[in-house]
């Protein structure tokens, strides 16, 4: 099951290569949500507590509903549903995905043979991380940094899954807390930046230099 | 010990609570200057005492590495409450009247972040608390609320938080090497140091690589410095000091947490000799952007990551070096809160930053000009200034090592600086022509910016040759944590 859940997430990643929408990407952020929090679920379902069902339901609260709930807002104040595209689709982004899957799966199996790891969901981990930092580097605008960073955060919390780190849940709960304000923070940048940058694209950011 | 702790973390919750339900700037600078107070007197107990509040194996606790950083950051954090008013009596326009009221609640929570930052033993939880430390630097940041200010404020959340990913990952993989412990396996620092034998030396060499590799934004070392010198040039003078002065020095307390578990471990030579490569190219990548930077505030900005460079290089070679590595840490927080708070002072007056249209500072601000100059030769290292002492322990520490390579870089790389930074300051303290004073406008004042920054001058001089028993009795038990004999 979950390696299952694990392999859903890996498409949820060719599908963030074929897609351009920042619509799209609030959706695929909401599903990514989903299976993460039943990655996590079914992983410690042999000795579930309390504390276990805590952190799954704080998954789902803050992953699928408040963090893509808030990009929706953002999308909305600042009008940026009409140009949603921020650079045509490129086969080789999903060949460059396709290729980072793949070299995840394999640098997974290579460390299994080192430490006891869960295989796909570790290698799923790597690929969700490798993804969202190529997505900031392809995409022009800022909100589809927000959005690769939160894949990258998406990646690490199955990362956490996938080399069995059973972390206490006041610290799990303190990340999704930090995570929240982060991306809070980041939408408050936004709607500002957009005054003095009213593309609101990354390359717009070269003010500053020596 | 426990009025002790509350006026460590109860009375800075405090203060950032009556901060921001006040709305009086007045009322908010008594407010701040009392948790600072309260909290540096609470520091000089813990580092008088040497005792750990808290119980063994917690996942708080003070150690002598603790109690060292918690004076960095009292003390920084003490002067930035004394020139606060005076620096926002003068920004007095209507765009800043938002800046003006987050100023002091921002300023109380970073105090509280970087104390649990400082007092955390347990790795996860030192991720979340590093976090809460950029969260309370944004509006600071942002005070000015310009073009440049938000694209700084941007690229410092987003780079650094793409930092701490990796410092996240590093933690995992500290995690996973503690699975050879067995069930007592944790995250605690303490218990990491006492299980250092089990360890799992890959996953220790793994996770150190990216802890390294992810706190180097927040410390602003070469690669992923850009940030971090957006940052502190944009920000204005106290909030660059207190970013240059504490703020770097507890990141690189996150660093040496994860190098005194791994200096415990069979990859001590492996990490000794990554610090090493890190701290030398910081000092290289700074000594090349020093000769090019045409903005003091960046030139200062680069200046930490040379300083920040030197502590991470000597702390690679350890033993004498490492502990000049931890005088330097407190040295170059006092140089840097004077160098900053007189920049900001410069630049508001002026109202530029560029190195170039800035002449005669002896003449037309004569007591910036002087504490700016006399901080300059503080920071380059000049007797009997408390980092001329610290460099020399660090020189003495490469030649008991026997890293002549080493040494000779990084003796090149300092005149390289020097030359640099000189060219660029004592342009702007004089003057090609005989000045002549703008009508109408009063001379300037002795200010108390001046008076705190000839203290945070001077005080490095006792410090460094009467060598005080509170102090270096700690410095001495950080080395033996870390396994260095003197």
């Amino acid at each position: 099951m979950t390696n299952a859940l694990s392999i859903l997430f890996c498409l949820t990643l060719m599908y963030l290569a074929v897609t351009t929408r920042l619509s799209s990407y609030v959706l695929i952020l909401v599903f990514q949500g989903i299976l993460v929090a039943g990655v996590y679920t079914v992983s410690f379902f042999e000795n579930f507590s309390a504390a276990h069902l805590v952190i799954a339901g704080a998954v789902l609260l803050f992953r699928t509903i408040l963090i893509p709930s808030y990009i929706v807002k953002i999308i909305r104040d600042l009008d940026m549903g009409h140009r949603d595209r921020t650079r045509q689709y490129h086969p080789g982004f999903l060949l460059q995905i396709s290729g980072l899957i793949i070299a995840a799966l394999l640098l997974s199996h290579q460390f299994s043979r080192i430490t006891p790891l869960l295989v796909i969901p570790l290698g799923t981990a790597l690929a969700g991380i490798c993804s969202g930092g190529l997505l900031i580097v392809r995409r022009r605008l800022l909100l589809a940094h927000v959005i690769g960073f939160l894949i990258i955060e998406n990646g690490l919390f199955l990362l956490g899954v996938g080399v069995k780190a059973d972390l206490p849940w006041v610290i799990e709960l303190g990340a999704f807390l930090d995570l929240f304000v982060l991306v809070f923070l980041m939408g408050i940048a936004i709607n500002h930046l957009k005054s003095h940058f009213p593309e609101g694209a990354g390359e717009d950011l070269t003010t500053l230099h020596d | 010990m426990i009025l002790t702790m509350l006026f460590i973390l109860g009375l800075p919750v405090l203060s950032m609570a009556f901060t921001a339900w006040n709305p009086s700037l007045e009322k908010n600078h008594f407010a701040t200057l009392a948790a600072g107070g309260g909290h540096l007197v609470a520091t000089f107990y813990l580092l008088l005492t040497r005792q750990n509040p808290f119980p063994a194996h917690a996942w708080f606790g003070i150690d002598p590495l603790g109690s060292f950083f918690l004076l960095i950051l009292s003390h920084t954090f003490f002067a930035v409450a004394l020139y606060s008013p005076g620096f926002l009596q003068r920004m007095d326009k209507p765009e800043y009247q938002a800046s003006r009221r987050l100023y002091y609640p921002a300023l109380n929570s970073y105090l509280l972040a970087s104390t649990l930052v400082v007092i955390t033993q347990n790795f996860g939880l030192l991720w979340v608390v590093l976090e809460l430390t950029t969260f309370s630097l944004v509006p600071l940041i942002y005070f000015y609320r310009s073009k440049e200010s938000l694209e700084a404020v941007w690229k410092y959340l987003f780079l650094v938080s793409l930092g701490l990913v990796f410092l996240l990952i590093g933690i995992l993989a500290l995690g996973v090497a503690a699975k050879g412990v067995g069930e007592d396996a944790s995250l605690i620092v303490t218990d990491l140091v006492r299980d250092a034998a089990q360890l799992d030396p890959l996953w220790v060499k793994t996770s150190f690589v990216l802890a390294l590799v992810g706190i180097s934004a927040k410390i602003g070392l070469a690669p992923m410095h850009p940030a971090d010198i957006d940052a502190t040039s944009n920000a204005p003078g106290p909030v660059a000091a207190l970013m240059a002065g504490s703020l770097r020095s507890t990141a690189m307390l996150v660093l040496l947490r994860f190098y005194e578990v791994a200096s415990n471990t069979s990859v001590r030579a492996f990490s000794q000799g990554l610090l090493m490569i890190s701290g030398a190219f910081s000092i290289l990548v700074a000594a090349v952007y020093i000769w090019r930077s045409r903005d003091y505030k960046r030139l200062l900005a680069y200046s930490s990551v040379e300083h920040l460079g030197i502590i991470t290089l000597a702390s690679g070679v350890g033993g004498v070096a490492m502990l000049g590595a931890m005088l330097h840490t407190l040295f170059n927080s006092f140089g840097k809160i004077a160098l900053f708070f007189m920049a900001g002072r410069i630049n508001r007056d002026l109202q530029t930053r560029e190195i170039d249209s800035v002449h005669g500072l002896m003449q037309s601000l004569p007591w910036s000009g002087f504490v700016f100059g006399l901080a300059f030769f503080y920071i380059i290292g000049t007797p009997p200034f408390g980092l001329f002492f610290s460099e020399l322990l660090i020189l003495r520490g490469m030649v008991h090592a026997q890293n002549w390579l080493v040494l000779g870089c990084f003796l090149v790389l300092l005149m390289i600086i020097f030359i640099g930074m000189g060219r660029a300051v004592l342009r702007m303290l004089q003057s090609p022509e005989p000045f002549l004073a703008p009508t109408g406008k009063p001379p300037e004042k002795f200010h108390v910016a001046h008076a705190v920054s000839f203290y945070a001058l001077a005080v490095s001089v006792p410090i460094a040759i009467l060598r005080p028993d509170f102090l270096f009795g700690p410095l001495h038990s950080i080395l033996a944590e870390f396994g260095f004999a003197l």
